[in-house]
Parts: C-alpha cells; structure tokens; sequence
C-alpha cells in the first residue's frame, strides 16, 4: 500500500512540474504585462524601468528557471500587483474557497444522495419523477445566473440574506454570520452539483436493489429498512465515492464564477484577477496548487475506494 | 424492417424528447430568421432611451446603453448557439479521434492518450480556459477551440472503451486480411457501435459548451463587445441590479430553456439508443 | 416703605450674586456642550476596493490608495477647503525666484514622524532626489515632476526645488498625492517603492492618523498618531474595509456597517438614495474624458473634421446614460471647478448632427452609395480600440453611435489594459480612442498639449502648434492672479476653436457619507482626506 501511494505522489509532483511548464509557456503568448506597472501617465521608459524591477524583461526560459528554483524551495515569489507573497494570498484565498466548497459538497452529498436513495426506491413514481425534474433543472439553469436571481430576491427584494461577501467584518469568527453569507452561494452550487450525485447513487442503488443478496434477504423476510441501510447502501458506496471525487474538479471549477456574483474573495477571483491583470507569479501559484490540490484528492477517492470496496487492493 | 419500427416505438415513447427536439427546432428557427423579423438592431445605441421596461415597441425593453434587449437576445443566441455547437462538434472530434487511436492501435498511443485524458480530467476545467483563453485573446475562434478542447477527455474514455473491446475481435481480423484498411475497419465496423454513447455524449456536451461559453462571458473573458452573448449581458447586468434586475433575468432564462431541452433531448436518446449508458 | 428697604437690602446682595451665578451657569453649560460636540469613541468606516498599497509613490496601486496615503503621508502644500488653492501643510510659506526658475519652501519645524524621527528638509529632498526623480524606479506620477531637475538642502528646515524650465503651477502638484516619505526610513531599503513591510504593514508616516493593523485581503485599521503636529485627532480610528464589489459596499451602507464610500458607482446610488441616514456628494474633479484623434493620421489635421466629429456627439446624453447624470460638458480640460480660471465663453460645439456633415462636407467628406462618408475613393473608417475598463467601452460604443448617424464608421476593439496602454498610450497605434486625464487643480496643462510631449510624453493626439506652445508658456510665466486669469482665458479660446482633444464630460465624484459625520471639506474627496485631523463624529 505504501509502495503505491508513494508511487501516486511522485506521479503526481511530475504532473505539477508538467502544469507549471505549460501553464508559463502558455501565459507567456498572452499580449500586455502586468495591469499595474502602466497606467495613462506612462511613459515607454517608466514602463521598461518597471519590467526591469519584476526581472520581466529576462528571456523567457530564465525566467521560468528562476521561478522553478523558488518553487522547489517553497519560494513562489511574490504578486506583482498585490505586492505580497503568493504563498500568503494563496494560503488566504484557498481558506475561503474551502469553505464555501466544503459548505456546497456537503449540501451536495447529503441531498443527493437523499434524492438518489428517493428517486431509487419510488423508482418510476412520481417522487421520482420530481427528482428526475430537480436534477434536469440542475443541468439546465447555468449556477451563476441562478446566484444572481438569488441576490435579487432574497437580498436586493426581501432583504433577507446579504447580497454578498462571506464574513460581516469587524468581528471575530461568528458562525451564524458566517452561514448566513454561505447560504445563498453553497446553495447555487450544491443545486448544479446535485444531479451527478443523484444519477449515480440512484442507478447503484437500483442495481444493487435487484440484485441476488438482496433477493434473498427480502426472502428471509427482513424489513426493508434493515435491507437498504445495511446491504445496499455500502455496495452502492463506490460510485457514489467516485462521483464525490470526480466533482470535486467540477466544484473548484464551478466555485470560480460563484466567487464572483458573490464577492467571495477566494481561489476563483484570484485567479481570474491575476489572469485578467497579467501577474504572472500568482497566476502560476494558483495552477499548480489547484493542481496538487486536485492530486491529492484523486489519491484520497482512490484510497476510499479500497476501504469499500475490499475487492480492490493495491499491491 | 422490424428493428426499424421498434426504435421507432421507442422514439414515440419519449414525449418529453420529441418536445425537446421540437423546442429546439424553434429555438433555430427562432435565431436564424428573427433577427430579420425583428424591427430593432441589437447594436444600436440610444442612450437618451436607456433601461425602459418592456412595451410594444421594445418588447423586453432598453438596457443600459438603450440597445433593445429582445433583438440582443436573439443576436447573443446565435453567437451563444452557435458557439455551443461548434465546440462541441470540435471536442467530439478531437475525444473521438485520440479515442479510437488509443483503442485501437492500443501500445504507447494507448498510454499517451490515456494519461493526457486523465491530466486533463485532473484540471478544473475552468483554470484550463482561464489560462488559455488570458494567453491567446479571446476572439470567438479562440473561445470555441478552447471550450472545445476542454471537452475531448469526456469523449475519450467511451470512445476508447468500444474501440479497446472491438481490437481484436474477429471481424475485424477478418478485414484485415481481406486487406481493408486500418481506417476503413474503424469508420465502417467498430465506429457504429460507438454513435448511439457518442451522440448522446454530444447532445449532453452541447448543454455543457453553451453554459462555459456563458461563465466565461459573464467573467469578462469570453465572447467581448460589442458582440453579444447571453452570457456577455448578464455580466453588464450585473452593474444595474439596483436599476433594473429584469436585465439579468431574461439572458438567463434563454441559456436556462436552450440547455434545458438540449439535456432533454440527450436523456431521451440515452433511454432510445443506450438505455444501458 | 419698610418693607421696600429690607426687600431691596437683601435683593440687592441676591442681585449682586446673579451675574457670577449666571455667570456660572453658562460656563457649565457651554463647557458641557463643548464637550460633547464629539464623540470621542467614534471609529468611521470606509471602502475600498483593494488592498491598498500604503506607499504614494508606489506604481500601479492608485484608486485604492490615494485617499489612504492623503491620510497618511502628508505633503508639502495641501488645497485650500475654501477655493483649492496650495495652502501650507509641511511646507509654512514659499517662494518662487525672480526668474522662476528654483522655488523655496520653508518647512515647519515641529513635526515628527509616527516613529519619534523629526521630519526635516532630508526627507523632502529623499523623497524627490532619490525616488521621484529616479527612472529606474517608476514612481507613479513622476512625470508630473518633469520641470523639476532637483531638490537642494539649504538648511534642516529649507528646500529649494531647482528647476529647468518655468513652473508656476509647482505648490499645486505638490498637494496632489505628492506625500513626503521618511528618509530614514526607505533609505535603508532596497527599493523604497516596493517595500512589503512599509507598503502593506506597517509604514512610517506623518500625518494625523497611522497604521495600527493592515490585514490584507481584509482591512487597515488606522489610529490617531500621538506624534501629530496639530490639531489633536478627533476620532478614536478609522476602519479601511477592503471590499472589492460595489453591490457590496452598496449593501454595508445601508446596514450601518459602513459610514464613508469615497468613490461610488452612481448606478449603485438608487439603493443608497432612500436611506435618509446617508449623504450623497457629488463633487466635481478636474478630470476630463475626452475623444483623443491622432494627429498624425492625415484626415484628423483638418480642424473642420475634428470639429464636426465633436459636434455630432450629444455630450449630455453621454453623462446620463453613463453616469446618471453626474457630471457636466466638458469644452476644454480646465474644468468649472477652477472658477476663477474657467473661462466659460469660448466655442461649444453643441450637439448638431446637420451641422457636423456641413463641417464634413466643407472638408471634402460627401457621403457615398452605402452612406458612408467618403473623400477620392476612401472611406471614412476609424480604428477605435478601447479598454475592458470603467465607462470607456460603453462611451465609446455610444460614440460609434452618434458618428454612424453622420456617416463616420468606427470599428470598436476591446483590449485588456496593460495592452491597451501599450498599443494607445505607448505605440500610439490607434486613430481614435476615449481615455481621460486625472489632474491637480491647476490650469496648468503643458504635460498633456506641449508639443515636446507629443509622440513621447503625455500628448497622446501628438497634436503639435507653436502658438499653443506659446501660449503655454505664458501661463508658466503668470505668476499673478490676473496674469494668470489672461494667459489661461485666452488658452482656453484656442484650444476650443482648435480641439486637439475631443473633450467630453468631467465627472464629478459620487462619496456617499453617513450624515452623523462632521468636518470634512466639502469641495472634493482629496480636499477632505488632507484635512483628517478635522473629521469628526457627532454624538
């Protein structure tokens, strides 16, 4: 088992070092430079002056190097337009985006699997068929336009919850702040994460209700809530597990766009700031940690797997 | 002659994919002649008539440069559904094509392949784009590539998975040796088996190319203006929510409806064509 | 009888104790009302956008952080609340010499840092020597300094800037984010520009207020500088809230969490406008939007095209549609907020479409079959690229409008900033663009119509006259009010008729404050932010 974890990471770090390559080769092609060191009183010198500073204006393959070299240390430089380190924003940033992607995966799992189990049992009645509409909706409407129509009536209308931000400042960590301002965003998100959960977790528990074991237990005559809760369920955890993982990229993905109708400051408007204002160091910061963030999930969901499932061993 | 009428059947036993089918034609009927039924320009500008509500002569009313907003919509709609299409038919391509090779020739194109699907399944799509689209602009050509491109993996795996079963099976070696080429194995045997996965694959990617191409907009690093695209005008409504939410409501009811049958539709050919799927 | 006679015994030392009683009474009174004309517990909130960066001289980093670093940093002449003329800050007094060639300021001798460090005429000359003046440095705003070639220390409470060319408007730069850094401080730095500790934590300043805490991505709390040479601050802090989204800020007002926005949105004032509790200002700026044609295109040298293609625009329409209404026409740089140096009767260029195809017309541009204007076989087509940034792609869209209806046709192109300052502002690879210049309140505009500036400086049409250049000089030269007043009116009447900017609208600044606050010079937002020490909360 070791053996292959530590065969995964060292896959993994070869990947990181393959997204940083790529994505700085990539950036590289983009036109302009880093949105603060111009402005209209520019001149061509003040601008040169500026590139100099930010050692922008080494050939490419230097500058790659130098960077690498930092990396390998834990250095990932500093943020040109922000003028701090990357390791802090990235440290401050990803902190909220876990939050709001732990707030919606847990929304996500507890009622898509409600739903699955739901859309399952009654298979072909209408409480599935209710489920089979919910997950369509969840396909169809894009989650950022559903956050916006969100903000409009429950805050801009009714005045409910606020219209963005995931903290009221000034106080100490209050929780019931805290959930207030993840309510709406965690929402959206779960409701356009949910259908997956629910197909799958529905077509495994379908498979498993008719299978043989269970046949037979209902045979014996035990209660069909003994059945589902205690056969069914665990049998049915692998796809469910792999699905869970699988979203994971899906909510880092989807949690960018949420971040911006909702002012979160985190991961996602990082990333599209730094991208948007050409800083080259946070937009490499940003990659390769959503990349190994995205590693070491993957290894978790396929360590899982060998727990539920004890057919599958690693040598 | 039976096989024929028994899909046929089927077909008429999926009401809700016949509506979609028949949505859609609307929806495309709707995009191509609209515009030209339709007295007003989405460009042209107004701006002593700005953020009007709905009335007989603006029937969605003014945004907030005065432009109409209904013909707005139907020029984003064609932007955005044509943008869709096409990416999708570029990651159908792309995902089909590495696909079959992978399953097909199987050795080191195998290998390579199949690690670059699982690279590019392992990157939140959206970071994919942001960095792409950020380093080669964001002309609609560019979009379409990119949203496409970040499609293919998904294509891929079924598409190797068929191939891969079907390499060696026996009628295959049999053409061969009837000296039909690997190409003409791949079109005309295997290629079959996979349409009925990869159409609703590509049905249910339509849905998906159209809802990227609109967060991307809506971030700013999409489809740009003067071009318009829903996704493009809901990110301009989001400066006025105070002023007039109703400009952020109706781009996304037509994104929500457009992807909406576009899934239906991909359902009801799963439950048609690959009911195991 | 009798009675009288004791009564007026007794009244009469009553009545002598009356006044020392009333006397009394109304220095308790009025002592009692003195003191609590503030609350001396109040701490104000503000917005801003992003993280600051605490440093006046630092590149890039200015919307978030002018305001901030007026606070902070204070500078040798500061504007008057009164008419925004230069009035002492650091500096008491100054003077120019007979050939205005070097100014000499005289600094107060009383100040000291927020760290103890006495501030004296080595950080004045630190400042511009060493940071200003430095090319390889990029301090924001340098070229504004251009006329200055450097600072002498005559003694430790002396300066004289030594210039190269006159420079009248000089004390008016100087009070326009022109914050004085500590010697003794930013020497012993690598780079006093990008200094992490002094930029984003804790930075050495002089003015009424210092940092107590910078949490990034959060806020910045300020807290009264004992240090302070003047009057006491009278507010137990300030709160600077880093909140990047305006429908945010917009929500905070009106839950109380906020008290200042010093820069709104004016399409976000309509959620703002119902509470009663907040005060919206609208205060005018010398800032000017303008059509920049580029000179060097052959077409543009005509002054009957410029003129027509700024007739055909309705100028006010633009300030409704893009700034509700929060602004006025433009028809020269030199804004009304200048009063006494505006002049208001020169050529306006109303908005007339009929007229703006006379004016064509009269330049040799008939329209063709499709419409579109045209002259010996070519067409009137203009490359207009704009930037994703603020109201420049909505202006310019508008723009496009009004000039199709007479027949000009633009092609808009959208570019990302630093590339759109690169190809318009650096390369000049554009025809026509919207863009606008920030300035002081001087009406001293040399750096943005001198012909030396053309191609290289901040003459971005490259729009090149000797006389206007003459007539520069001129106002250099003025140093009386009326000398002044004559050499800028007839400017104005020059660049008016000449147009070598199209020039639009100025804004005015929406701040939205909670009405319990005091103290704060209404005239404009940098007017207030130098004047902190004043601020106050009513009780």
């Amino acid at each position: 088992m070791t053996g292959y974890v530590a065969n995964r990471l060292a896959q993994g770090i070869l990947v990181l070092f393959l997204i940083s390559l790529v994505t700085f080769s990539l950036i590289n092609f983009a036109p302009g430079g880093p949105s603060s060191l111009v402005s209209m009183e520019s001149t061509a010198e003040q601008r040169e002056a500026r590139l100099r500073q930010y050692g922008l204006d080494q050939p490419a393959p230097v500058r790659y190097l130098r960077w690498l070299a930092g990396a390998v240390r834990g250095d990932l430089g500093d943020s040109i337009n922000q003028g701090l380190p990357v390791e802090r924003l990235l440290v401050q940033r990803m902190t909220v985006t876990l939050q709001l992607a732990g707030y919606a995966m847990l929304l996500t799992a507890v009622f898509g699997i409600l739903f699955g189990v739901l859309g399952a049992l009654h298979h072909n009645r209408w409480p599935d068929h209710i489920v089979s509409v919910v997950t369509t909706l969840g396909m169809s409407v894009p989650n950022f336009w559903l956050g916006i129509v969100a903000i409009i009536v429950f805050a801009v209308t009714l005045g409910w919850l606020p219209a963005a931000g995931n903290a009221t400042l000034g106080g100490g960590f209050d929780l019931s702040d805290r959930l207030r301002h993840a309510v709406l965003p965690a929402g959206v998100l779960a409701f356009s994460l949910m259908p997956n959960v629910v197909r799958v977790t529905r077509s495994a528990l379908l498979e498993v209700l008719a299978s043989d074991f269970v046949r037979t237990a209902r045979a014996k005559g035990l209660p069909q809530r003994g059945i589902v809760w205690k056969h069914t369920l665990r049998n049915a955890l692998v796809p469910v597990i792999s699905i869970l993982g699988l979203i994971t990229t899906v909510l880092l993905s989807g949690s960018v766009v949420i971040e911006s109708v909702f002012g979160w400051p985190g991961l996602g408007r990082l990333a599209i700031d730094a991208a948007s204002g050409r800083d080259y160091p946070v937009i490499l910061g940003v990659t390769v940690m959503v990349g190994a963030l995205t590693v070491i999930v993957n290894l978790v969901v396929d360590l899982l797997y060998a727990v539920a499932d004890p057919r599958i061993r690693y040598g | 002659m039976a096989e024929r009428s028994r899909l046929l059947r089927k077909i008429l036993r999926q009401p809700l994919g016949i509506a979609a089918v028949c949505g859609i034609l609307l929806l495309v009927l709707l995009m191509i002649f609209g515009p030209g039924l339709y007295p007003h320009e989405p460009n042209r500008t107004a701006p002593l008539a700005t953020l009007q509500a709905p009335s007989a002569e603006h029937w969605l009313g003014t945004d907030e440069l005065g432009r109409d907003v209904f013909a707005r919509i139907l020029a984003g709609g064609r932007v955005s559904l044509a943008v869709g299409l096409i990416a999708m038919l570029v990651g159908l391509t792309i995902g089909s094509v590495a696909g079959a090779a992978a399953g097909y020739y199987g050795g080191w194109i195998e290998n390579l392949v199949m690690r670059l699907v699982d690279v590019f399944m392992a990157i939140p799509a959206f970071f994919l784009i942001l960095v792409i689209v950020t380093s080669f602009g964001n002309h609609p050509l560019m979009i379409i590539l990119t949203v496409g491109f970040s499609f293919w993996s998904q294509m891929a795996r079924p598409v190797y998975a068929e191939f891969k079963k079907f390499r060696n099976a026996e009628f295959v070696e049999a053409s061969q040796a009837l000296g039909g080429g690997n190409l003409r194995v791949m079109a005309r045997h295997i290629f079959p088996q996979v349409m009925p996965q990869a159409v609703v694959l590509a049905t249910l990617g339509v849905g998906w190319a159209i809802l990227s191409e609109a967060g991307l907009s809506y971030l700013g690093l999409g489809i740009q203006p003067p071009l318009s695209s829903w996704g493009n005008m809901l990110q301009n409504a989001q400066a006025y929510l105070w002023l007039n939410p109703m400009l952020a409501v109706y781009p996304g009811i037509f994104i929500a409806v457009t992807v909406l049958l576009f899934n239906l539709l991909g359902n009801a050919l799963r439950d048609v064509l690959d009911p195991r799927g | 009888m009798r009675v009288a006679r004791r009564l007026s015994v007794n009244t009469r030392r009553s009545v002598k104790f009356l006044p020392a009683l009333l006397l009394a009474v109304g220095l308790v009174l009025f002592g009692t009302a003195a003191a609590q004309e503030h609350d001396p517990n109040a701490v104000i909130n503000l917005a801003t956008n992003a993280d600051p960066t605490l440093n006046p001289w630092a590149p890039g980093a200015v919307i978030e952080s002018n305001l901030i670093n007026t606070i902070l940093f204070e500078q040798l002449t500061r504007y008057s609340p009164e008419d925004l003329s230069p009035s002492p800050a650091l500096a008491e007094s100054w003077e120019a010499s007979e050939d205005a060639l070097a100014w000499t300021f005289h600094l107060r001798d009383d100040v000291l840092w927020s760290d103890g460090e006495p501030f004296n005429a080595e950080d004045v000359a630190f400042t511009f020597n060493d940071v200003v003046k430095d090319p390889d440095l990029g301090a924001q705003s340098a070229n504004q300094f251009a006329a200055v070639d450097h600072v002498e220390v005559i003694d430790d409470y002396t300066v004289r800037f030594v210039l190269n060319t006159p420079f009248s408007a000089l004390p008016y730069y100087l009070a326009s984010y022109a914050g004085l850094l500590p010697e003794h401080v930013l020497s012993q730095v690598e780079n006093p520009l990008t200094d992490t500790t002094f930029n984003k934590q804790s930075p050495v300043s002089t003015g009424p207020y210092k940092v107590a805490e910078f949490v990034p991505g959060s806020h910045v709390r300020l807290v009264p500088n004992e240090n302070f040479y003047g009057a006491e601050p009278k507010l137990a802090g300030i709160v600077i809230r880093v909140i990047p989204d305006t429908n945010t800020q917009v929500a905070q007002l009106l839950a109380g969490q906020l008290d200042l926005v010093g820069r709104l949105n004016p399409n976000a004032l309509a959620g703002v406008e119902r509470n009663p509790e907040l005060e919206v200002l609208s205060q005018s700026q010398n800032i000017f939007y303008f059509v920049a044609l580029n000179f060097d295109d052959e077409r543009f040298q005509d002054v009957h095209v410029r003129q027509a293609l700024l007739t055909a625009i309705d100028r006010q329409a633009l300030i409704d549609a893009l700034i509700q209404g929060y602004g006025t026409v433009a028809t020269g740089p030199i804004a009304p907020l200048l009063a006494a140096l505006h002049n208001d009767d020169v050529e306006q260029h109303a908005y007339d479409p009929e007229r703006a195809i006379e004016l064509m017309a009269e330049a040799g541009w008939t329209p063709g079959p499709d419409g579109i204007l045209q002259k010996d076989g070519e067409s009137f087509v203009i490359d207009m690229p704009t930037a994703s940034y603020a109201e420049l792609t909505p202006a310019s869209l508008l723009i496009q409008q009004f000039w199709a209806d007479i027949g000009v046709q633009a092609e808009i192109e959208t570019i990302e900033w630093n590339a759109y300052i690169q190809r318009v502002i650096l390369e000049r690879d554009y025809e026509a663009s919207v863009a606008w210049w920030s300035m002081p309140p001087t009406p001293d505009v040399t750096p943005y119509f001198a012909c030396s500036a053309a191609h290289t400086g901040n003459n971005i049409p490259n729009y090149c006259s000797e006389e206007l250049d003459d007539l520069l000089a001129a106002g250099r030269r003025a140093l009386s009010a009326e000398d002044q007043q004559a050499a800028y009116f007839e400017l104005q009447e020059f660049l008016a008729i000449e147009l070598p900017y199209l020039y639009l609208w100025h804004p005015n600044i929406i701040s939205v404050v909670r009405d319990n606050i005091e103290g704060m010079p209404a005239i404009n937002a940098a007017t207030a932010f130098q004047h902190a020490e004043e601020w106050y909360v009513a009780p």
